[in-house]
This record gives C-alpha cells, sequence and structure tokens, in this order.
C-alpha cells in the first residue's frame, strides 16, 4: 500500500475525524442533561481567554513535552519506552534527593544544578536498565520500561512514607523545595521556566535525530537491525543509548515538575504523566515539533476539564472522555491503514 | 520522506499559530483575579467556592461537604455555589481555586485536609478572597484573609466508643483508617478510651490502608481484622461503605463514620459520628459577606465542640444491639463531655509505652488534641517513625 | 498458622479480579494483540455488574453486564488495532483514558448505592478439609467460576481447533491467511474475550469482594494483570499461581498490621514486579521463544516513524 498522500486528504481526514470525537462527546453531553454548546463554550472562555488558564497551559506542557520526547528518541531507534511514568518519577526522586542532600546550606543555583544533573542521571541509569536487560537477556524493552513503573511507584511510595517523611504524623509527604531552589518564573507570569527549557530540548532532539550521524545511525537500526550490524554499525550501543537519552529526557521532566509545580513528593507524584506523554508523542506521530502541538491539546483539555465541572455540573473526570475520543480518532482515522498484522 | 517533511512543516506552523493564539488571548483577557477591592476580604461576595477531594457522592466525607453547601445555596439564593470534587491534594487545588475566583467567588471553602498547602498559597495572591480550611491547622501566622474550622470529631467518636466497649465480646475493637494525621490519631484514642471507660479489657486494633477510599484495600483491611476476632468495626475513610458490609457479612457490629449508614448494616449497626455542617457553614458565609471576617473566630484555627455547643458531628441513631443502660451511660458522658472538666483526654493518658503524656486531673484543651501525635495504652498499631 | 491461613485465603480473594484479566489477556496476547486497556475493561466490568446488580437485584446478571462492558470495551481495541492499523500501546492506553471518563459519567448514579453481591457459599465436604479447604472452598460462587475458568481457557487455547486458530494467529499470521482464515477475526474474537474477562474480574471486585462501586477502584490492578501474563509466561496455569502470589504480597500488609507489626507496605508491592523482572531475566531467551511470534513483532516493530 502507498504511503503517498496528498495533503488535501489528510487535513480532511483530521478534521473528519476529530469533528466525530466532538459529536460523540456532545451526545454523550446530552445524555447527562448539559446543553454540549454551552459547555464546549465554557470551555473554550475558561480555557483560551482567561490569562492564568493560559499560563497553567504552559506550566502543563513542560513535563509533557520532555516526557513525549523520551518516547520518540528511543521511537527512532525501533524501541518502546513505555517508561515515561517510572522514569519521571525516579528523575523526580532523585533531584528530591538532592535537596535533601545538600540541605538549607546550599545556594539556590547549586541545588537545582545538582538537581538536574541527578533527575537526568538518574533517569537514564533508570531506562538503561531496561536497556540493559534486553542487551544481556533479550528482555523487551516494552515490557521491562513498564514492568519499572510499577517498581519506580513503590520506590517513591517507600521514600515519602518512611525515609523522607517530613513528619510521623500528617499526611506523608517529603519537606517542600526550598524557595531558592523552585524553579525560576518567566517575568511578568506565573510559567516556570520548565517550557523553555522543553522547548530548548524539542529543538535540540529535532536536530540529534534529523542532523547528526547518530541520528542516522538509530534510525538505520530502527529500520533493520540486521542490515544495519552487516554495515558495521553497533547496534547494542545504539539501543543502550536511545533507550538512556529517552530516559534522561523523561527524568528532566520529572524534576522540572518536582522543582517547578509540586515541591514537595506526595503520593500520586506526577500519576499518569508518562501514560499522557506517551500518548501525545503518539498523536505526534514521533516527530519532535509536532509533539509541542500535541501536549498543547493536552494541557489544554486538562485546564478544560474544571471548566466541565465548575460550568457544566459534570464529573472532573468526564473530560478524560473527550481526550480519548480525540486519541482514537486520530489514532484510527488519520493515517491511511496499515497492514493489519502490523 | 517527502511527506514526513511537509507534515512537520504543517505541524511546526501549527504550533507557532497555538502559541500566538495563545499570546493573543491572553492580550484580550479581562481578568478579574487581581482587581484590589476596597473592602474587607470577601465582603459581598456573590459567590462561594467549595472544593472537595473525592466525589460528591462518596456517602462519605465530600458528599456531608456537599449537603452543606446545598445549605448554603438554600439560605443564600443570590450567591452562586460553585463545587468541584475530585480536587487532588497537590498544586492542582490552587489552580481550581483560581478558576472558582475568576467566576467571582471570593470565599473559597477548601475541605479536605491536605488542600491546606494550596488553600494558603491562593489566600496570599489574593489578599480580596478569603479561603477557609476543613480540618487542618494553620501552624505559622494566620494570614488576615484565611482560617481553618473543624469539630471535634473526636467527641462523638468517645461516645461511640462506650457503645462498643460495651457490646463487644471478644474485647477486640478494629479500626481502619488512611493516614496517621493527629485529627485521625485522636479519633482512634478517643474511640479506644470511651470503651475503656465501660470496659477497661478492650483493645483497638488499627490497620491504614494509606488512601482516602480504595475499597479493594478496603476489604483487605477490614478481613485482616475480622480474622483477628473483631467483633467491633469503625473506621476513618472517606468513603465507608466497603466496611460496613464486610463487617455486617461477617455477623459484626458496626460503627458508622460521615453518614448514617445504618441501613447497609440493620443487624450490626451500633451508632456512628456523622456530619451536620449546615450551621457552621452558613455562619461562616454570613461573616464574610458581612465583611466581618478578619479577626473573627473564623480567622482562626476555629474548633467546635460539645463545649461550644454546635458540633457539626452528631451522633447517629442507635442500632437494636444498644441497651438502654448503654445509652444512659452515653448520655451522661456526652453531658460531662460539654462541660469545662470533661473532655476524652482527661488525664491520666498513658501512651502505648506506659508512659504518662497527660498528668492526672489535666483537661487538655482542643488546640492540643488537634496535635496529637500518639497512640494510647490499648490501641494495637505502629505510627511510622 | 491462623497468618498463614490468612494470607493466602485473603491473597486468593484479592487475586481473583487480577486472575480474570490476566487469563483474558493471555489470550488477547495468545492471538498476537497487547491491550493495556485492561485495567480499563475492569472498570467498565466493575461498574456494569455494580449498576445492574443494584438494578435488577441479581448478581449474576451484573456478573454478565460486567463481561459484557468489559467486551465492548475491548472489541474497540481489537477494531483499532486490527482493523484499523493503530498502535497497539496507544490504543490500549487510550481506551484506559475512555473507560476511566466513562464510568465517572455514568457512574456517579451508584456510589454509595447498596447492591446485592455475591456472598460467600461454603462448598459442602470441600470446605471442611483443613487448611485447603479454609482458603480455597470458604469464598464466592463467582470466585469458584474462576477455578473453572483456569483449565477451561487452557483446554480451549491448547486442546481444540478453534485455541489452535487463535494461537496460529498469534504465531504465524502468513499461515492463516494461506489456509483461507481471516487473521483479523481471530485476533478480534480473541481480544473481545479478553476483555469480557478482564469485564468479570472488574464484577468480582465490585460485586464480590468490596460490594460497592467507586470511581477508578480498580487502582492498577489491570496494569498487575498485564504484568502478570509475562510473568506467567502466557500460560493459564501459571497465571493463576502468579494472580495469587500478587493477591498473598497484597494481603500480607494488612495482616501483619492487624498483629501489631510495622511495615511498610511498599516494599512487599514492588516483590512481584520485580520478581517478574528476575524472571525474564533468568529465563532470558526462553521466555522470547515462549512469547507468541506475532506479538514479538508487535514490540520489535511498534513505532512506525512518519
Amino acid at each position: 500500500m502507498s504511503t503517498v498522500q496528498t495533503a488535501a486528504p489528510v487535513a480532511l481526514r483530521w478534521v473528519g475525524a476529530l469533528a466525530a470525537a466532538l459529536v460523540i462527546f456532545s451526545i454523550l453531553l446530552m445524555t447527562k442533561g448539559a446543553n454540549p454548546i454551552d459547555a464546549y463554550q465554557g470551555m473554550w472562555q475558561s480555557t483560551f481567554q482567561r490569562s492564568r488558564s493560559i499560563e497553567e497551559i504552559f506550566i502543563q506542557m513542560s513535563p509533557l513535552v520532555l516526557g513525549a520526547l523520551a518516547v520518540a528518541v528511543p521511537a527512532r531507534a525501533g524501541l518502546t519506552n513505555v517508561g515515561g511514568e517510572g522514569q519521571i518519577i525516579i528523575g523526580a526522586v532523585a533531584a528530591c534527593g538532592m535537596f535533601l542532600l545538600l540541605g538549607d546550606g546550599a545556594s539556590g543555583g547549586l541545588i537545582l544544578v545538582a538537581m538536574l544533573v541527578a533527575s537526568v542521571v538518574a533517569g537514564a541509569l533508570w531506562a538503561g536498565l531496561a536497556a540493559a536487560l534486553r542487551l544481556v537477556a533479550g528482555v523487551n524493552e516494552a515490557i521491562s520500561t513498564l514492568l519499572l513503573n510499577f517498581v519506580a511507584l513503590d520506590v517513591l511510595l517507600f521514600l515519602i512514607y518512611q525515609p523522607w517523611r517530613e513528619s510521623p504524623v500528617g499526611q506523608p509527604a517529603t519537606r517542600e523545595l526550598v524557595d531558592v531552589a523552585k524553579l525560576p518564573v518567566i517575568s511578568g507570569t506565573k510559567v516556570h521556566i520548565g517550557i523553555v527549557v522543553a522547548v530548548v530540548m524539542v529543538v535540540v532532539v529535532h536536530l540529534l535525530i534529523n542532523r547528526t550521524r547518530w541520528g542516522f545511525r538509530i534510525s538505520v537500526a530502527g529500520g533493520n537491525s540486521e542490515a544495519a550490524r552487516r554495515s558495521g554499525l553497533k547496534v547494542s550501543m545504539l539501543v543502550l543509548s536511545a533507550l538512556m537519552i529517552g530516559g534522561a529526557l523523561a527524568g528532566l521532566a520529572g524534576m522540572i515538575h518536582f522543582a517547578g509545580v509540586e515541591y514537595k513528593l506526595r503520593p500520586g507524584f506526577g500519576s499518569q504523566l508518562g501514560y499522557t506523554s506517551f500518548l501525545a508523542c503518539w498523536m505526534a506521530r514521533h516527530q519532535p515539533f509536532p509533539i509541542l502541538v500535541a501536549a498543547f491539546v493536552f494541557a489544554s483539555l486538562s485546564v478544560a476539564g474544571d471548566s466541565l465541572q465548575l460550568d457544566s455540573g459534570l464529573p472532573a473526570a468526564s473530560v478524560n472522555v473527550l481526550t480519548a475520543l480525540i486519541l482514537i480518532a486520530v489514532l484510527g482515522f488519520t493515517t491511511m491503514r496499515k497492514k493489519a498484522n502490523a | 520522506m517527502f511527506t514526513r517533511k511537509s507534515s512537520v512543516r504543517v505541524a511546526v506552523s501549527a504550533s507557532v499559530a497555538a502559541l500566538v493564539l495563545a499570546g493573543c488571548s491572553s492580550a484580550t483577557d479581562s481578568s478579574s483575579s487581581s482587581s484590589e477591592s476596597d473592602g474587607a476580604p470577601g465582603e459581598g461576595t456573590t459567590a462561594v467556592g467549595f472544593i472537595m477531594v473525592g466525589p460528591k457522592d462518596d456517602f462519605g466525607y465530600n458528599q456531608a461537604v456537599y449537603e452543606g453547601s446545598e445549605v448554603i445555596k438554600e439560605a443564600f439564593p443570590d450567591v452562586e455555589v460553585l463545587t468541584a470534587e475530585n480536587v487532588p491534594e497537590d498544586d492542582t487545588a490552587a489552580t481550581t481555586m483560581e478558576q472558582m475566583i475568576d467566576k467571582g467567588a471570593k470565599l473559597i471553602f477548601a475541605t479536605s485536609y491536605g488542600h491546606l498547602d494550596a488553600a494558603l498559597k491562593v489566600a496570599e495572591e489574593h489578599p480580596d478572597v478569603v479561603v477557609v480550611q476543613q480540618g487542618n491547622t494553620i501552624t505559622t501566622d494566620i494570614p488576615d484573609n484565611a482560617g481553618t474550622y473543624f469539630g471535634t470529631v473526636y467527641e462523638p467518636m468517645y461516645l461511640a466508643g462506650i457503645a462498643a466497649g460495651a457490646s463487644t465480646e471478644s474485647n477486640k475493637l478494629g479500626y481502619v483508617y488512611a493516614f496517621p494525621i493527629p485529627q485521625t490519631i485522636a479519633n482512634i484514642n478517643a474511640f479506644e478510651r470511651g470503651a475503656q471507660s465501660v470496659n477497661p479489657d478492650v483493645e483497638t486494633i488499627t490497620v491504614s490502608t494509606s488512601s482516602w477510599c480504595d475499597p479493594g484495600k478496603q476489604q483487605a483491611a477490614a478481613e485482616s481484622l475480622l480474622s483477628q476476632g473483631v467483633d467491633v468495626l469503625t473506621q476513618h475513610q472517606d468513603c465507608t461503605s466497603t466496611v460496613i458490609q464486610a463487617a455486617e457479612k461477617a455477623g459484626a457490629m458496626t460503627v458508622g463514620y460521615h453518614a448514617d449508614a445504618s441501613s447497609l448494616a440493620p443487624e450490626g449497626w451500633l451508632t456512628g459520628a456523622v456530619w451536620d455542617w449546615g450551621p457552621l457553614y452558613t455562619d461562616i458565609v454570613q461573616t464574610v459577606i458581612d465583611g466581618d471576617f478578619v479577626g473573627s473566630e473564623y480567622n482562626d484555627n476555629f474548633r467546635v465542640g460539645y463545649k461550644t455547643g454546635t458540633n457539626p458531628f452528631v451522633l447517629a441513631p442507635y442500632g437494636p444491639d444498644v441497651t438502654d443502660e448503654t445509652i444512659a451511660a452515653i448520655d451522661e458522658a456526652q453531658a460531662l463531655l460539654g462541660t469545662d472538666e470533661g473532655s476524652p483526654f482527661v488525664g491520666p493518658v498513658l501512651d502505648q509505652d506506659g508512659d504518662t503524656v497527660i498528668e492526672d486531673g489535666v483537661v487538655p484543651t482542643y488546640a492540643e488534641n488537634d496535635a496529637m501525635d500518639f497512640f494510647v495504652q490499648g490501641v494495637v498499631g505502629n505510627l511510622a517513625q | 498458622m491462623s497468618l498463614i491461613v490468612d494470607v493466602l485465603s485473603g491473597g486468593v480473594r484479592g487475586g481473583t479480579s487480577i486472575m480474570y484479566a490476566a487469563l483474558g489477556e493471555t489470550v488477547s496476547e495468545r492471538s498476537g494483540v497487547i491491550n493495556l486497556g485492561t485495567e480499563g475493561s475492569m472498570l467498565v466490568g466493575a461498574l456494569g455488574a455494580y449498576a445492574i446488580g443494584v438494578e435488577t437485584g441479581s448478581p449474576w446478571l451484573g456478573a454478565i453486564a460486567g463481561a459484557v462492558c468489559g467486551g465492548l470495551l475491548s472489541l474497540l481495541h481489537a477494531y483499532l488495532v486490527v482493523y484499523r492499523g493503530a498502535s497497539q500501546f496507544a490504543s490500549g492506553l487510550s481506551l484506559l483514558f475512555l473507560a476511566l471518563g466513562l464510568t465517572s459519567l455514568f457512574g456517579a448514579a451508584y456510589v454509595g448505592q447498596p447492591v446485592v453481591g455475591f456472598d460467600q457459599w461454603d462448598v459442602p465436604l470441600l470446605s471442611s478439609i483443613p487448611f485447603v479447604g479454609e482458603i480455597l472452598f470458604q469464598q464466592d460462587p463467582l470466585l469458584y467460576l474462576s477455578f473453572a475458568m483456569v483449565p477451561l481457557v487452557w483446554f480451549v487455547l491448547f486442546k481444540t481447533r478453534i485455541g489452535l486458530l487463535v494461537r496460529t494467529a498469534g504465531e504465524r499470521a502468513d499461515s492463516l491467511t494461506v489456509h483461507g482464515y481471516d487473521v483479523r477475526v481471530m485476533r478480534t474474537g480473541a481480544v473481545t474475550f479478553g476483555g469480557m474477562l478482564a469485564g468479570l474480574g472488574g464484577a468480582h471486585l465490585s460485586t464480590a469482594y468490596a460490594n460497592a462501586w467507586f470511581e477508578n477502584m480498580v487502582s492498577g490492578r489491570g496494569f498487575i494483570a498485564v504484568a502478570l501474563v509475562i510473568f506467567a509466561v502466557w500460560s493459564p496455569s501459571r497465571v493463576m499461581a502468579g494472580a495469587y502470589l500478587f493477591g498473598c504480597a497484597i494481603a500480607l500488609g494488612p495482616a501483619l498490621q492487624a498483629r501489631g507489626y510495622e511495615i511498610n507496605q511498599f516494599l512487599l508491592d514492588a516483590v512481584p514486579f520485580v520478581l517478574t523482572l528476575v524472571v525474564l531475566t533468568v529465563l532470558g531467551k526462553r521466555t522470547l521463544s515462549s512469547s507468541p511470534a506475532e506479538l514479538k513483532r508487535v514490540f520489535e516493530n511498534a513505532p512506525p516513524s512518519g
């Protein structure tokens, strides 16, 4: 089947698929007694015509962009990184650990740099574990990264329930990051600089996978590892490096979420951030610049969810339905059919 | 290859467009959040917001809040009541409160223990808005536009403990709880001491689920307690039906929490601590609308109990197994709690190791009870070290 | 002794919902399709069973409804991946989000409503066997059904023609096509059946175990089920053993607490996942060879670029 498509039918498919998602969601809204037009209007106004909401979108975007890049880089090497969830958590745990280690005595800049390095290294090592299992024992990385998510979550909970717990009474949480080590905000807004980091990383990843020899090699290895091996490429090193760079990006996402938004580790930290990023990456077809758009869409939907309950009186989680319908539309109905057994 | 490049270009322009669009709309935005008002914080507010950590129909803690907000709707027909459920106990809570403020709310009830950090942050950024938090305690300086309020839920739990202590045959009571927050610790201790007051040999075994509502974990906790011979189960969870039904099915008795669930346990229901937030919420809203919040009792860590006579916790109706004799003992104890000499924690109070924590004859204040960080003798279980 | 009985019988009870889901996921993966939406199928199954249980007063009708709901959600997954060529991982996760939203939207009305659930029913004679009887035969009927489901799934998968076709769809799809069978139909059937079992698992959770409906009440059990299938190397009997192992790890924490021991639950919780990774590492290439070949292709070729 030819993959060459002209631009017009592709655009048409996108419009049709997204419209269908909105119509289906409207029908669901009506069954719950809400007026879909009012609901969409409320969502639009409270999301895009309110500066605080727009700031919130950019705040929520940054870990999503980085988490999606963490999927995109290994994907170029033919690897499936389902482990963003765990790598994000481990990145945040490393950042928090670094803060607790350095304590109040250190300067804000030192803590920030230390947290940055720690989170990137920890994320890379956590993903590297999956790469190593694949290289040594032939364990598939989709499976191992998925399993490592649960281990990471248990590591997080273990730490905040005992060794790192601020106080034996009260809800379990670590102590709060000192003010000087919190991510600075872009002046005049409440948006922390995580979004700048994320946009820079999009460009970096774009150049890395499209303009460097390494990027070319991993895509050769991802396309046909046997051919790559015969042409003299060290496929194992490529696998290891691609997955570890992915993990490093996810670790960075965890640090940014910790130092930019949460400031404390609590149960539920970063919950579903990794899986949402994974979906954002798929929506963007694993391409760096479209990831910005996909992350923007996901962050907007999440912010719009508040309006659904404040304006339309629907349960907060209802927005998940709209998110899922849009995803299904994009995943299943915007591309020409691929071969069924792929 | 060709298609990929063009799709990248489309996407880049789309993302740029999105960013520009976002920038534009922020420019045309009419922000009401930063508008300074001359009056007292919250004065004359036309909307009141309630954020809840769970769903508003959980048959428990959050439903009680929601029902309280319905009372506000009726009592103040001109005031718009905004409710948001499932608001997590992290920074997203601040975002949701900001949305309410943009809709005109100058009074917000942040109703879960873990909402305090976000509530204080919002209060700091919006001096014209009053944020009151339910159940936690502000330990720093209290800003002019914030406060906490709560009832002394351990008082009715002490009374329920009397019913449990008088009814148990195995002398083992079971307590399913979420987190060892001071409020929960005081509940557990009061329940045990109420039981001890009529039955010195009784012990209360505790199991934590580390979640305000996870029915699967609650079932496991209830089963493990029942298999230890516990014959009265109670809990501090946001949703309560799983534990109550587990007790009923096992032929054990149950003490409810949050709501009168006697319909779920017609055989084993003893009594329970249930809520009636309406009067307190109404008074807080009135105080804020009148511009009298600053310096009022609500601009503080406000606690009500049997001593002040407006405890939002009341005792649920009694089940079939509670004898008249027990009811008389409970009535007597309740009357005593209303006096200056009364408290579930009149000294001597010993901790699990047998060390004296509250000296003989001392009556601790509500504030002291709110900071409780130890289990009393007779409670089986560990606080995290 | 009582601790062991408590943990084992609690593990069997708590592990049953996971076992149903993992058994279903085994069938699905044997046909070459992984379903990360298993969590979602359990969730809609839990609500479907609870809602119909409340409306009709019959737990069995509820269980059937749970299976239907779980099956429908998985049918959507099958359609997307088999007929529309969507990524299996991305589709599964999308359906999880769909399930979270739908159950929140339609489940609110059932929170706190009492349901007539499955009650404990001691199997005559068997339940009085010391130790074993306490653990296995003082349970509920939906749990006993799972005892039958394991050999049934094994038998159908490995001893019948239809099972052979499903497994061939997962091993050598091309040879099915050569013989005139439609691989897509086989996979759709297997994935849907898998979703029905996940729905039954959800039904066990809401109407036999916890007797409550609550938003997001599955809280990760579906993901555990997916991990478990790999732990069990796609074998129904090992799925059963693995589900009880997971169940016991969950039950051990409260059982120790109730005896006054301090315990950090999260070390316990991590054990099954670490164990799975160890098993995979030790078995190494052997696991890979026992994984359905078409599934391997899904893993290897998953993300097409562009």
